[in-house]
């Protein structure tokens, strides 16, 4: 049963990831992108990874595509192609030849990945309690790094939006 | 006497660093530092000259220090027979070039400190004994005369600079790999010259000729050797004079003497293989179309400068023999072709600084102004002709009794070409300096003393060595005759197994 | 409620790290109140100095610490060192090049801090979760630095294409780290060392790592993930460009040497045809691509993925030497390099980038000291002895040739003969073309000078006595 649910969703993910590549509306493109990552949430629900699950949905579908959305709409972005002309062709030539040998390599991987029966998870797994754990013991370093990179990140949004300061020409 | 080779060669480049702290505005005083830090070297030479001992085949005055430990690189220096007469020449020809300088006023003191690292790299390449060092100094070289070419050079001078860089630093690329490859053959891997002769017997024959072609390619582009030849002229034409002393006079024996050096001692059975196509018989097509080009020359330092592919053809012949005398003579070429054609450009520079032009067809009867300018030429055409009395006779026969023995159908060839050498050499000598005076040179001045201090002691040398040639066959006579055994010996063996 | 077992942590192997990211927050900070450019910059250099200091007195130790995912080693500090000292370099050329451009210094340094914290991360990382974050963390604060300077439509250029290509080049590490977990159970590398021989699932664990490859490859400008470099590093304020060219890529080289040689050690039969290809194709784009440019800021843009290919010999050639070979390089090209850059930013000023051939016409007589430094840096990448880029090109090949790749050391030498050509065409810029006669006096730009005398002092020095800088290299190697 699982294993065919699972399958249900995850075809349903990738249809969803479609359409936000393909649609030409962004802000449509952006809904897509919505349903792609509840979809994932459940994906996770899947694993017995809750927690996962739910700060998937909180800070990604919640936040995150929130901002995403003001943003498409302030900007009144139009739905025209940046690419035009035999270049465009050209580029998604490429494109489909990159992303079909992708497909084929993929393909080749589940042929030779030897899937084992997961098993059933412990109890708490995937909980508050055990994610909390995992992070501030095995993964503590990356925890801290973390804060650096999201700091380093803010600073850089600020410095490339921030008003201009006057050149100090001499 | 400790460390004498290091000294020789470290002092030139201290001289440098004397005059780029030199104020620019003093260009008397830069030219002065410049010649005296010239001397020492010359002076030590002359002692190195009286000291050496004739006897032996071993390297004397090793100096030998780890540089690199874990490569196995040493600072290793020392002279056998055939580096000490190199390093003479060198160390005679740059005070001579330096004084012929002293008529630079375009950047003095860039042109005499890179003349002065040019000498350190020069000396360097003679006496490394480790193939890394000596591939240290190789480069070092290139860097000096590409500038002095390129910025104190004639009018197409930036064509001529690059040129010559890119010729050297492919031929180097090769010498690179083959380097690195005779290192991992040895066991324990060593750039050690002496450690490494006749070790690349451990290669099958095949990659022996592969490496003994590469370094082969190497070193005939300094040589320079058909078809490598085509930076010479160029390069010549362009140089300033003491620069196309220097290009002639020594750098053109790098190849021949990294071919002894290099490609005799570590590779000998390749060494026989090989010769009688890339030197024999290349030598000879040297000597032939060197004197063909010379004749249809029509700018005086054009036809210096493939008279000295032709006389360079002599040697490559010489060394291909493997007979006493042939390898001796080509020693002994090289250090006369040294002398004679640096007497040769020296003398093209005198006039050109006069008349500002070198068509040999703009001059005519310069003999009856310049009365001993035109003794002094006549002599170094002599020498260059071969004539017996003078240096280069000694050595040409040398080379072509050496040949003969091993090569007849060559020699002959060579030995008629002697008679082009005569035609365009007489030739010449007829329309510069006979017949009738143009008015335009009516009151050229004679040589000043300056131009005199260059060119006699080159005379006097040409002169001398054409009476007794022992002071230079003495030298190299030993370390020569080992290398001869050395050659013939591991060819006999064939290839050694491992 | 349950005990939370936090695991033992050496404070020790954080300082660098630790230290680099307290001086970005004090910049960031003082930023706001100091409006005095100089005194930022200077603050900065005794920053880095300081923890270079520190990191400095580390030698000698050794220990992994939480939870075996961050190491204190040889091979650490000895990219900490290079790190902070092109750090301290780069700073030395931005108090200079900064004036007139409107950068705002407090966050150029704070950023600039925060990249080499990242780097350090990234040489210390042994568990690929860590290697990521440290990758990113550069990785954000130069996209930033690149497009630092906003009036510039180049810098914003720049900092756009990198910032994309970047982010794909991050998901492909993404992926790429998911694979070799799925494959071997672990993120650290001493887990997965283990594991490769025996994993079931070896085809999955050869797409990861080649994924991997992709990754690293681009953030090292290797062909043909090299797309991004010449805009970049053409576009980017001449003093980032510096960075990304030395700092950026030895960071990326020193998580491509740690996670290969030690983490994937096991599989070099399968990844060195992959990286022989493209080693060899690096070297020969690069090299060829370069022979085109005029635009001098360009023409090194392409050289650095050359020798970015020349280091990838390295890691195909792999073993003692072959590391040792990788670190040296990489020591060697960043001081030839930073000065190069150096040069190019002191020719420029605003508004007046003069970065062709031909704003380069008779410089070595104007402005001589510019002349001789850059002679030293374009004669060394070229690899003329005794300049240390040859050093560097003599221990790759010799290590390739020891391990039997004739043909990619055969390729590596004909590159460097190709190379010479448009290096060599800068000296003849500089020396053979006659320049325009001097316009005006020339500004005064003392700490830029400084950075270039330094780094060609270094170049000549580490030509001439490789020996003790080889030992440091193979010290840090042998110490993974």
């Amino acid at each position: 049963m699982g294993a065919a649910l699972f399958l249900l969703v995850a075809a349903l993910t990738v249809v969803a990831a479609l359409g936000v590549i393909l649609h030409p509306n962004p802000v449509k493109s952006a809904l897509f992108l919505v349903v792609t990552l509840f979809l994932l949430a459940a994906v996770f629900v899947l694993l017995e990874a809750h927690m996962i699950a739910a700060l998937q949905i909180i800070v990604y579908a919640g936040a995150i595509m929130v901002l995403f959305l003001f943003v498409i709409m302030l900007l009144n972005l139009r739905n025209d192609d940046p690419e035009r002309g035999r270049r465009r062709y050209v580029l998604r030539g490429l494109a489909w030849i990159g992303g079909v040998a992708l497909a084929i390599e993929l393909a080749l991987l589940v042929r030779g990945a030897s899937v084992g029966s997961a098993g059933s998870a412990p109890a708490g797994y995937g909980g508050a309690a055990a994610v909390a754990r995992s992070l501030y013991t095995d993964f503590l370093l990356p925890f801290e790094l973390t804060s650096i990179l999201l700091l380093a990140a803010v600073v850089g949004a600020v410095v490339l939006a921030q008003k201009q300061r006057r050149p100090t020409l001499s | 006497m400790d460390h004498v080779l290091t000294w020789m060669t470290f002092l030139p480049l201290l001289g440098a660093a004397v005059v780029l702290c030199l104020p620019s505005r003093r260009p008397g005083l830069i030219k002065r530092v410049a010649l005296l830090s010239t001397l020492p070297t010359f002076a030590l030479g002359v002692r190195l000259f009286a000291a050496f001992d004739r006897a032996t085949t071993a390297y004397q005055y090793v100096d030998r220090t780890p540089w690199i430990a874990s490569y196995a690189i040493d600072y290793f220096v020392g002279v056998d027979g055939v580096s000490i007469t190199m390093v003479l020449l060198t160390a005679l020809l740059c005070p001579l070039c330096v004084l012929a300088s002293f008529g630079i006023d375009k950047g003095v003191k860039g042109y005499f400190a890179l003349f002065l690292m040019l000498e350190t790299g020069m000396l360097g390449v003679f006496v490394a004994l480790d193939f890394f060092l000596f591939y240290v100094f190789w480069e070092v070289m290139l860097l000096p005369m590409y500038f002095l070419i390129g910025v104190w050079g004639g009018p197409r001078r930036e064509y001529a600079a690059i040129k010559f860089f890119l010729y050297t630093f492919a031929g180097s690329v090769l010498m690179l790999v083959a380097m690195l490859v005779l290192y991992f053959g040895a066991a324990p891997h060593t750039f050690a010259i002496p450690e490494l002769a006749g070790r690349g017997a451990v290669f099958d024959p095949r990659t022996q000729q592969l490496l003994w072609l590469a370094l082969f390619v190497a070193f005939a582009i300094k040589i320079p050797a058909f078809p490598f030849h085509t930076w010479l002229p160029d390069a010549h034409v362009e140089a300033p004079t003491a620069i196309s002393v220097i290009l002639a006079g020594v750098l053109l024996k790098m190849g021949t003497y990294g071919l002894l050096r290099i490609n005799y001692g570590i590779l000998p059975a390749a060494t026989l293989d090989l010769a009688f196509w890339s030197l024999a018989a290349l030598g000879t097509f040297n000597i032939v179309y060197g004197a063909l080009c010379a004749l249809a020359q029509t700018d005086l330092k054009k036809l210096v400068a493939y008279s000295s592919i032709s006389h360079m053809g002599y040697v490559m012949l010489g060394m291909a023999a493997f007979t006493p005398q042939g390898i001796n003579g080509a020693v002994l070429q090289m250090f006369n072709h040294g002398t004679i054609t640096a007497l040769l450009f020296l003398l093209v520079g005198v006039i050109y600084d006069r008349a500002h032009h070198r068509e040999i067809a703009g001059f005519g009867g310069l003999a009856g102004v310049m009365p001993v300018y035109t003794g002094v030429a006549a002599l170094a055409f002599f020498a260059a002709m071969g004539l017996p009395g003078l240096s280069a006779f000694i050595s040409e026969v040398l080379v072509l009794l050496g040949a003969w023995q091993r090569h007849p159908g060559l020699t002959i060839v060579a030995a008629s070409a002697i008679v082009l050498t005569a035609g365009y050499l007489l030739w010449t000598l007829q329309r510069v300096w006979l017949g009738r005076l143009d008015e335009r040179y009516a009151a050229l001045p004679d040589v000043d003393a300056r131009e005199l201090a260059t060119l006699l002691p080159l005379a006097a040398i040409v002169l001398a060595l054409g009476v007794y040639p022992h002071a230079v066959l003495d030298l190299i006579g030993a370390s020569l005759g080992h290398l001869n055994e050395l050659v013939r010996a591991g060819a006999a063996a064939g290839v050694a197994p491992r | 409620m349950e005990q939370l077992l936090l695991p033992a942590i050496d404070w020790l192997a954080v300082l660098p790290v630790g230290l680099t990211s307290i001086l970005g927050l004090v910049l960031l900070a003082l930023g706001l109140f100091v409006d005095d450019d100089e005194t930022l910059g200077w603050i900065t250099l005794i920053g880095l100095a300081v923890t270079a200091v520190a990191t400095a007195c580390l030698a000698g130790q050794k220990s992994i610490t939480f939870n075996g995912t961050f190491a204190l080693d040889a091979y650490a500090l000895f990219f900490d060192l290079l790190f902070l000292v092109a750090g301290i370099v780069v700073v030395l050329m931005s108090m200079t090049y900064l004036e007139g451009t409107g950068i705002p210094s407090g966050d150029y340094y704070g950023l600039l801090a925060f990249a080499i914290a990242g780097m350090i991360v990234m040489a210390s990382a042994t568990d690929l979760i860590v290697v990521f974050l440290g990758l990113e963390i550069m990785s954000i604060s130069v996209y930033v630095l690149a497009g630092a300077w906003r009036t510039q439509l180049r810098s914003n250029e720049a900092a756009m294409k990198y910032f994309l290509l970047g982010a794909f080049a991050t998901g492909f590490l993404l992926y790429g780290i998911a694979l070799v977990y799925g494959a071997t159970g672990a993120f650290r590398l001493d887990r997965i060392a283990t594991a490769v021989g025996d994993t079931p699932n070896r085809t999955m664990l050869i797409a990861g790592v080649a994924m991997l490859i992709i990754a690293f490859g681009f953030k090292v400008a290797a062909v043909p993930f090299h797309m991004w470099t010449p805009d970049v590093y053409e576009g980017a304020p001449t003093t980032v460009t510096a960075l990304m060219a030395v700092a950026v890529k030895a960071a990326g080289f020193a998580a491509f040497v740690r996670v290969f040689l030690h983490g994937f050690g096991g599989l070099h039969a399968d990844w060195s045809m992959l990286l022989w290809v493209i080693a060899a194709l690096t070297m020969t784009v690069g090299n060829v691509l370069a022979l085109a440019q005029r635009n001098v800021k360009r023409m090194l843009a392409y050289s650095s993925i050359a020798h970015a290919g020349y280091i990838l010999v390295a890691l195909v050639a792999s073993g003692a030497a072959g590391g040792t070979a990788a670190l040296f390089y990489l020591l060697v090209y960043s001081f030839m390099t930073l000065g190069a850059f150096g040069v190019v930013a002191a020719l420029g000023s605003v508004g007046e980038p003069n970065e062709t051939l031909d704003d380069y016409a008779g410089i070595g007589f104007r402005r001589p000291l510019l002349g001789v430094t850059m002679t030293i840096f374009m004669l060394s990448l070229t690899g003329i002895p005794p300049l240390a880029g040859f050093a560097g090109k003599f221990y790759v090949f010799t290590a390739a040739i020891r391990e039997g790749y004739y043909v990619l050391a055969v390729i590596g030498v004909l590159n460097s003969a190709i190379s010479s050509a448009y290096y060599v065409r800068v000296l003849i810029a500089m020396y053979l073309t006659p320049g325009a006669e001097e316009h005006g006096r020339v500004a005064r730009q003392p700490y830029l000078l400084t950075s270039i005398v330094v780094s060609a002092v270094m170049t000549v020095v580490v030509g001439v006595f490789p020996a003790l800088w080889m030992q440091l290299a193979r010290f840090g190697f042998l110490s993974l």
